[in-house]
């Protein structure tokens, strides 16, 4: 049995009878088994559990029963986002026993469509950093080379859909988290308009500017989970309506006559060698097929980096006021203890990189600074959708590399967090101005190392998206994983 | 300059204790160095972004029981109340 | 000259919901925690759904004082821990980057005196502490979240006040304000909370805070203006400070707390968007809000020619104006207010009385038109009156089982008077001498009928007699 194929390939080969979800998902345990003492990408693996689902669905498929349009679809879901039942610790000292009452509207929609979820998968603690070596439980690597970081701060879900552990993943994207693990470990991954996926059940960590993500194989299988979990959602009043879109009808579409603007803030100086080619490369196929690149320049982007670390940190302070260990947490009674004194105990069971992001958060909200600070990257914000409102008029459009360089090694960068911030360059420019942006895996570096292209579209032209996303996955002639 | 006596300020408002504040002093100073590059951005526009909702849509007023009991997924204490530390 | 600003709680008490949450609003007598969700205590995930009416009723509220109501209104988180929020923030509305608040700017006549409104905005009550023990080593705090998340409006006013007495005007007027409109019961438990601050002269604000009634805030003022005075009289410098109003020393106690310099680091709530208002929401909430106690004041005494002084204790309290709307008619209007105000007004005053009243519009509509009819004396509706707010039974049966039917025929008045001639053969003729002491006379055949005689009738006879 391939565990390599793509989620479509898998509903297809179920529905034809070629394969039983029982022995795929078994299969898939096994492997997890195998190969991720290696990685790490997992925190809880749910195996009991899925392969009973899996055998339910086999009857269900048997029995000519009505099924979900996942077919038994083994998925991991970030430990971020709340599974009934199932732990939800973003890799957490503060939320390791924590079990959510209820499942995130994600994480029901992937349920009733009959998706298995195999387990939770790994992350930077609350989904800050781009490494997912700030993880309580350890840091996860990177499936092509298990020296390398795997990206994050999602670098579970891209982790386990590359070692092909699962068959995709659902990811969050605050700054980039969904498309840096994607580049560095060489699979789809979208960061969706703003609005488009019910953040129900996503840990809140920058909650103005983050996305659930799906993370795949391939652009179709990206397509057909975001038909799944997007939409306007009751519990979450900062979703849009009226999106009713088929986004895998037309993938197939082309490009051909449409306009693509090459970011010049994101192309050019402290892009590594190897990167800058392949993104040569990239542009140059998609004019084979017929689209026309002209260069954009968006100058707003040079203060990107300043302006979301404010605002990530300022939200992120408030947002992690609830770990006081009272109504939830780990394990510490209040017992011989004053209020302060046990809360600021318990809270410094954070980790480092939180911790710091807190201390900035509080600086950057605290009485006087929030002109100086906040507002102006609130400002920043603006000035940067107005400059892409200018450059959507131009172009249909955006491209550059999705991370700046390639991946390094466990352990390289984690001393220096601002060397480390300054490698977002590329991605939190989506998140600032709410529009989509994908990755797509392009090519491997001399050394092995994978590298992702980064498309962008206006807000809620998915749909387009995915279509020039499709395109240029074709151009490309990937290795096969071989761990 | 970030002072040692400011980290712990910042750690008092975020109510966390450190064990070691001098290992935060010059990562968060070097942090916020960096931030104030956001003086140095000329605005056009006092414009911000932010969705907007009509009043219509929000949420009517309907009382729905909570299904769950919810208090059986949090720390309970004696009748059903979540324990506090002492209050001073 | 003293200067006394408030800051005035007010629960949404009329709402079926929480304000973020579909828990239900009213949290009073619930079993602990019971009254709880994901949403109002902050499970992580989940996200807060702003109640529509709760916008409503706070725009009714807004407009009622006078203030403007802007385009849009935002949300904003102000951060500090404490273990009755929690997710160790609250969602209120803030003014400091933008009028984004339910009301800014609004004004309200008290006695004559301007109170200007600064702003009003919607916002989630906390949840509730609860201490145990005995000492204070066994003391231990436990938490109730059934309030968390109740909807409330904060209504801020300018330092307008000079006196405590003005401020006691000014909470029952907002007080009957807030009932007549049907946003809330203020004197529910809790339902209205006052904090206060105060200056003398040129020196600094003092905050009061922890007053439990209304009765305790102008004491609460009142304690505090001396004490202020007294500083200032021995050359001592007030000090910029919070203070806690100890209820059983009936004194201000300092706080000495730095949890009241916090910094709040407030910031915008993403999770809930800008909410357009509009002019036309705005327009259509006027057309819900029911008349303003003054309008009704002013018809009251255009339309039925009620003196100033029934209108004003009618038209404030909505109970007792509703009930007088919904059972007055052109001709018995003036005679319902009379029985309302000066006897149901009397058996009633608390809302607890209130809600126990059996009486409906028609008992009062058929006690006026018995009265102006003839059928009973003032005296004897009085007694019906009591009867039916007991029992709810029927003017009628009231009527029979207290014997109250009217004696009118002149015969039997005539037979009774008789009597009362030759008991009181003095009075007889000092009356004949002096018609003004004819009431004595009146007064003694109402004993003697037990107030069912015809007040006119009678006095008709007894004139009558005397001349004769």
């Amino acid at each position: 049995m391939n565990l390599g194929i793509s989620a479509t390939e898998f509903v297809s080969q179920v529905r034809e009878g070629a394969i039983s979800v029982e022995e795929f998902v078994a299969k898939t345990l096994e492997r997890i088994e195998k190969v991720d003492g290696k990685i790490h990408a997992f925190i809880t693996v749910d195996s009991q559990n899925a392969l009973e689902k899996a055998k339910a669905i086999d009857k269900k498929i048997k029995s000519k029963e009505k099924t979900g349009i996942c077919f038994g679809m083994p998925v991991s879901i970030k430990d971020n986002i709340c599974t009934a039942g199932l732990k939800t610790t973003c890799a957490s000292k503060m939320l390791e026993n924590f079990v959510a009452p209820y499942d995130a509207t994600v994480t029901s929609r992937l349920k009733s469509e009959d998706a298995i979820i195999i387990g939770k998968v790994n992350l930077d603690e609350f989904a800050m950093g781009s490494t997912t070596e700030h993880s309580n439980f350890g840091p996860t690597r990177n499936p092509w080379n298990t020296d390398y970081v795997p990206g994050g701060s999602s670098g579970g879900s891209g982790a386990s859909v590359a070692a092909l552990e699962c068959l995709a993943s659902l990811g969050s994207d605050t700054g980039g988290s969904v498309r840096s693990p994607a580049s560095f470990c060489s699979v789809v991954g979208l960061k969706p308009t703003y609005g488009m996926i019910s953040r129900y059940g996503l840990v809140s960590y920058a909650n103005s500017i983050e996305q659930i993500g799906p993370i795949a194989k391939t652009v179709e299988d990206v397509a057909f989970l975001l038909n799944i979990i997007s939409g306007h959602d009751v519990h979450d009043n900062t979703t849009a309506k009226n999106q009713n879109i088929d986004y895998v009808k037309d993938l197939k579409s082309g490009i051909s006559g449409k306009k693509i603007g090459i970011i010049s803030q994101m192309t050019g100086d402290g892009v590594d060698k190897e990167v800058a080619s392949a993104t040569n490369t990239a542009i140059s196929k998609l004019q084979d097929l017929g689209a026309q690149c002209v260069s954009i320049s968006l100058d707003a982007v040079e203060h990107s980096i300043a302006a979301y670390y404010t605002i990530a940190a300022a939200e992120a302070s408030s947002n992690l006021s609830r770990y006081d260990n009272l109504r939830y947490g780990f394990d510490f009674g209040t017992e011989g203890y004053e209020f302060k004194a046990f809360i600021s105990k318990a809270r410094s069971n954070f980790g480092p990189e939180v911790i710091r992001r807190m201390l900035l958060g509080a600086f950057v909200l605290s009485a006087g600074y929030y002109g100086k600070y906040y507002l102006k990257a609130q400002k920043v914000r603006a000035m940067i959708k107005a400059q892409l409102d200018e450059a959507f008029k131009k172009v249909d459009y955006l491209i550059s590399p999705t991370m700046p360089i390639l991946p390094f090694k466990v352990g390289e960068k984690i001393d220096d967090p601002l060397k480390l911030y300054l490698t977002d360059i590329n991605t939190v420019t989506a998140n600032l101005s709410g529009i989509p942006a994908i990755s797509v895996p392009f090519a491997m570096s001399s050394s092995g190392l994978p590298i992702g292209i980064q498309l962008f579209a206006d807000s809620f032209k998915e749909k387009e998206l995915l279509q020039a996303a499709y395109s240029l996955q074709e151009t490309t002639n990937l290795p096969e994983m071989t761990l | 300059m970030v002072e040692r006596k400011e980290i712990e300020h910042l750690a008092d408002l975020v109510k966390v204790d450190l064990s070691e504040p001098e290992k935060y002093i010059k990562q968060v100073e070097q942090i916020l160095n960096y931030f104030d590059s956001l003086d140095h951005v000329e605005f056009h526009s006092d414009d911000t972004l932010g969705i907007q909702i009509a009043k219509d849509d929000l949420r009517d007023d309907v009382y729905e029981p909570y299904g769950d009991s919810l208090i059986e997924h949090l720390k309970k204490d004696q009748n059903n109340f979540i324990r506090a530390p002492k209050m001073v | 000259m003293t200067r006394i600003g408030l800051e005035i709680h007010c629960q949404l008490t009329k709402l079926a919901s929480k304000l973020f949450c579909s828990c239900k609003a009213e949290y009073r007598n619930t079993t602990p925690n019971s009254n709880i969700c994901p949403v109002c205590v902050g499970i992580p995930g989940s996200l807060p759904l702003l109640n529509k009416k709760a916008v409503e009723k706070a725009a009714m509220i807004s407009l009622a004082l006078g203030c403007t109501i802007p385009e849009k209104i935002g949300f904003f988180r102000k951060n500090y821990f404490y273990p009755d929020l929690p997710k160790n923030f609250q969602i209120t509305q803030y003014n400091a980057y933008g009028p984004t608040s339910i009301g800014s700017d609004g004004k309200i006549e008290i006695e004559g005196k301007t109170i200007r409104i600064r702003r009003i905005q919607l916002e989630e009550d906390p949840g509730r502490l609860v201490y145990e023990g005995t000492s204070e080593k066994t003391m231990i705090t436990l938490v109730d979240y059934n309030r968390a998340g109740t909807p409330l409006v904060e209504i801020v006013t300018e330092p307008d006040f000079e006196t405590p007495k003005q401020v006691r005007v000014f909470l029952n007027v907002l007080a009957d304000l807030v009932e007549n409109i049907g946003v809330a019961d203020p004197y529910l438990e809790g339902a209205m909370r006052v904090d206060g601050n105060i200056s003398e002269g040129d020196g600094n604000r003092v905050e009061i805070k922890n007053v439990g009634s209304f009765r305790d805030v102008e004491k609460a003022l009142h304690f505090e203006i001396t004490r202020q005075q007294s500083l200032v009289e021995r050359g001592i410098t007030v000090l910029a400070e919070t203070r806690h109003w100890d209820e059983a020393r009936r004194i201000t106690v300092s706080s000495r707390s730095k949890e009241d310099e916090q910094d709040y680091r407030y910031l915008p709530e993403a999770d809930i968007p800008i909410v357009l208002i509009g002019n036309n929401s705005v327009e259509q909430i006027k057309t819900q809000m029911p008349e303003s106690i003054v309008a009704r004041r002013e018809r009251y005494i255009k339309k039925y020619g009620m003196p100033a002084q029934v209108a004003d204790v009618l038209s404030s309290d909505r109970f007792y104006s509703d009930l007088f709307d919904k059972s007055h008619n052109e001709k018995n209007a003036k005679e319902v207010s009379n029985i309302i105000t000066t006897d149901l007004m009397g058996v009633a005053d608390t809302r607890e009385k209130k809600l126990e009243l059996k009486i409906t519009p028609k008992h009062v509509s058929e006690l006026a038109d018995a009265i102006m009819e003839n059928k009973l004396t003032r005296n004897s509706g009085k007694s019906a009156l009591h009867e039916m707010v007991k029992s709810g039974k029927s003017l009628a049966d009231v009527m029979t089982s207290l014997d109250l039917g009217h004696v009118s025929d002149a015969g039997s008045i005539e037979k009774i008077i008789d009597e009362v001639f030759k008991e009181e053969e003095k009075a007889v003729a000092e009356a004949k001498q002096n018609p003004d002491t004819i009431n004595y006379l009146v007064g003694k055949v109402m004993r003697k009928t037990k107030g069912k005689a015809d007040p006119t009738t009678t006095l008709e006879i007894l004139r009558k007699k005397l001349a004769g």
